[in-house]
């Protein structure tokens, strides 16, 4: 089953993030607990963990900005 | 500020526990942790949305404290509290499915992360407002104190509460009253974003307990052992009935003060050494060089934590979002009592008691229901300022109670609003049926919090898992002259916005006992506001002992055809005086008294003004966004077809009451003005 990625919200005032960078290439296989990507919001970036094991899909572009709860990408 | 923990430890004391206890206090920070790391997880894949206040680095305080309470004793934390509740007990799976306003939540989804309760492990209460649980937790340790039951109530809260008056108020009334209460202020050094000592002068906290008069401790609360070592003696100390004690319990806050964002408030060094300090890490490095477990052994406590908050997590996921359905239950005990538009349901009024009866007033009425209550039920208590003997209450509506009753039912308190609210409220979730007095209706803006974020909302934030049968009874006093712009006030309008809290206004004697009764064995919060201008004016036979006239229901006191004036408290006697003037002028107007003002009987308003096509809603309270303006939209709303003029209102002008007579008089309402209105509207 594939396990969603989309936009956390990382603090009580964020309602959308810039995807900042993919740290592991689409299509690469990933463990739970990796960092996968990271987030720039609200002036501060931050690295944000895989919660599932399998294989990264991206789905969002690094540079673009998404709101919170947007699908970025999935682990299937 | 890693010398501050330092300094906190204490130099002597005990450096080992039997092992299988250090064991347990490890095995239960590493289920906290593990449902921290679950909730990171969760927000952090977008799994979860809610919002997230980390407790990382306070694990030990909960953990070592855990084996010392028993499910008897009563807890209350704030909404960075998940430690707490996970280490009083409350089922992981109920509590995830909380968090993510399930229907399986321990409260039906309807508290969340920042209103956990769950009576049967004794967490009574978690609150989102800074301070606001340790006034209720107060009234948890009077029952149990009253009821000499033997339970400790444990409060938590952060350092940053220290510096809110709440938690000013209720330390010095535990002191007075020497109540079974451990207040943890859990000093994490950081009140929200801003680090001690840019918010407090102080240099410690414990030391606000010893000027209140009672015994105040400072422990290092990353270090289990000499914690746990600490706090088996004070809660020893507090069972036996010794008073209360403050505990300032040092740690760290690792985490951000909301949401899982990396911190930004500590240095690179203070983050380095307080990891180091971590009780995750540092408790787990003690039970090996002490031999209490293997490497294994630790594993093995530490994958079943993680099995479990994993099964909790999938039950949470799994079990539905609370459903709009629910959405009008468990504000009242009862379903129909919540105002809703299009919904009047039809109640039944009762007949009053025949025998013996006694002629009183007001004051003697409010007196004789609260000493029938008392003689009722051993869960009714009294509190508030000056009502005991000799003085019996500002207004003698208390007088000789403490006398008959005795002062432990009977309470004196300090000048303290923000306590007496908050002891009657955590004496009510512990079942007691606490009657509070605020002397002026005016005083309840210093209450406030806890009257509408606290009592009124706690069932529902509970989902029905506890309520609050607390009665608080204040004065109205505008009408009588003199008493000024803060002594005069009629603020039902106030109460009525927030739900949860129902609203009594009585206009007579009998009416007054009657409905003060029913409110104090009504299992909801209950606003009995009595007019001081009729306090003593008004004397009629009141039936003894005891009869209760129902919640919602008005009483049509007159009689008409041609419009019906709508009112309550003081105003029936000046409506009733308008509708005799009014007769000779061949006007005939029905006056209804609605008794109660929440529930609101809108069935009888109806009826009443279908059949004279005109209504005037009268009150003390500034007509401005006042509850007349509710009452007539609804009456336009409901038979706009059948009006012969809108229904209208008429209340206090726009401005403070005046100290000088000349202005009150013309500022409330006044027959002379009644009459005009009435007269305008027969025109229309």
């Amino acid at each position: 089953m594939a396990t969603d990625l989309t936009l956390p919200q990382l603090s009580m005032s964020m309602t959308e993030g810039e995807l900042a960078e993919w740290l592991v290439p689409d299509g690469a296989l990933v463990t739970e607990g990796q960092a996968i990507y990271s987030i720039e919001s609200e002036k501060s970036t931050q690295e944000v963990e895989s919660p599932a094991s399998g294989t990264l899909r991206q789905i969002g572009s690094a540079g673009e900005t998404y709101n919170v709860g947007d699908k970025i990408g999935e682990i299937v | 500020m890693t010398d501050t923990i330092d300094a906190a430890r204490p130099s002597t004391g005990a450096n080992t526990l039997a092992g299988p206890l250090l064991v347990e206090i490890y095995r239960q920070i590493a289920r906290i942790h593990e449902v921290d790391n679950a909730v990171r997880k969760g927000l952090a894949s977008g799994k979860f949305r809610f919002t997230y206040w980390p407790l990382t680095g306070q694990e030990a305080i909960p953990a070592a404290l855990a084996p010392l309470l028993t499910n008897d004793d009563y807890m209350v934390t704030t909404y960075r509290g998940l430690h707490d509740l996970v280490a009083k007990g409350v089922p992981l799976r109920g509590l995830f499915a909380e968090m993510l306003g399930r229907v399986d939540g321990v409260n039906k989804g309807k508290g969340g992360s920042p209103h956990v309760s769950h009576p049967a492990v004794g967490a009574m209460l978690t609150t989102g407002i800074v301070g606001a649980g340790v006034p209720i937790a107060n009234g948890l340790a009077l029952a149990a104190k009253m009821r000499g039951e033997g339970r400790v109530t444990i409060v938590n809260f952060g350092d940053g509460a220290t510096s809110i008056g709440a938690v000013h108020e209720a330390m010095n009334l535990a002191g007075l009253w020497r109540l079974p209460i451990i207040f943890m202020c859990q000093n994490n050094q950081i009140g929200e974003y801003t680090l001690i000592p840019d918010y407090t002068a102080s240099k410690d906290f414990a030391g606000r307990a010893e000027a209140l008069g009672f015994r105040g401790v400072r422990l290092d609360g990353n270090d289990a052992i000499a914690f746990h070592s600490a706090m088996r003696d004070i809660v020893a100390d507090v069972r036996a009935g010794n008073g209360p004690v403050f505990v300032e319990a040092v740690t760290l806050r690792l985490g951000s003060h909301a949401g899982i964002a990396e911190s930004n408030h500590l240095s690179a060094e203070q983050r380095a050494a307080g990891l180091e300090n971590w009780p995750v890490k540092r408790v787990r490095v003690l039970v090996l060089e002490q031999g209490a477990a293997s490497e294994d052994e630790l594993v093995a406590i530490e994958e079943k934590a993680s099995e479990e908050v994993a099964d909790a997590v999938n039950f949470a996921l799994e079990s539905p979002v609370t459903p709009a359905t629910d959405m009008y239950v468990d504000v009242f005990a009862q379903l129909d009592f919540v105002p809703r538009r299009g919904h009047y349901p039809a109640r039944a009024d009762c007949s009053l008691p025949g025998g013996e009866t006694r002629k009183m007033n007001l004051a003697e009425a409010i007196r004789d229901a609260q000493d029938v209550a008392l003689g009722l039920d051993p869960a009714v208590l009294a509190l508030g300022e000056d009502i005991g003997d000799p003085a019996g209450g500002v207004f003698k509506t208390t007088l000789g109670l403490s006398t008959k009753w005795g002062a432990e039912r009977v309470r004196d308190t300090p000048i303290a609003e923000q306590a007496i609210i908050g002891a009657g409220m955590g004496a009510a979730l512990a079942g007691m049926r606490p009657v509070a007095e605020i002397m002026f209706n005016d005083f309840v803006g210093v209450c406030l919090d806890q009257l509408t974020n606290h009592a009124a909302k706690q069932r529902f934030m509970s989902g029905g898992a506890t309520s609050v049968p607390l009665t608080i009874r204040t004065i109205a006093a505008g009408g009588v002259g003199g008493l000024g712009a803060q002594h005069s006030q009629s603020l039902e309008a106030w109460l009525l916005h927030a739900p949860g809290i129902k609203v009594i206004y009585p206009s007579t004697p009998i009416e007054a006992k009657g409905l003060l009764l029913s409110a104090i064995f009504d299992d909801d919060p209950c606003l009995h506001i009595e007019s001081m201008a009729i306090m003593h004016a008004i004397k009629e036979e009141v039936p003894l002992g005891d009869y209760r006239i129902p919640l919602g229901v008005a009483k049509v006191k007159r009689e008409g055809s041609d419009i019906t004036l709508i009112t309550y408290g003081m105003f029936v006697h000046q409506c009733l005086a308008v509708a005799e003037t009014l007769a000779a002028e061949g006007i005939s107007a029905e006056v209804i008294d609605l008794r109660t003002l929440v529930p609101i009987d809108y069935e009888r308003i109806l009826a009443s003004v279908s059949k004279t096509g005109r209504a005037l809603v009268v009150h003390l309270a500034t007509e401005f966004c006042g509850f007349g303006a509710e009452i007539a939209t609804t009456i336009n709303e409901e038979l706009f077809r059948s009006l012969k003029a809108p229904a209208s209102r008429l209340g206090a002008d726009y401005v403070p009451i005046a100290y000088s007579r000349e202005i009150e008089t013309a500022q409330i309402p006044s027959q002379d003005r009644i009459i005009a209105r009435v007269r305008a509207l027969m025109k229309h």
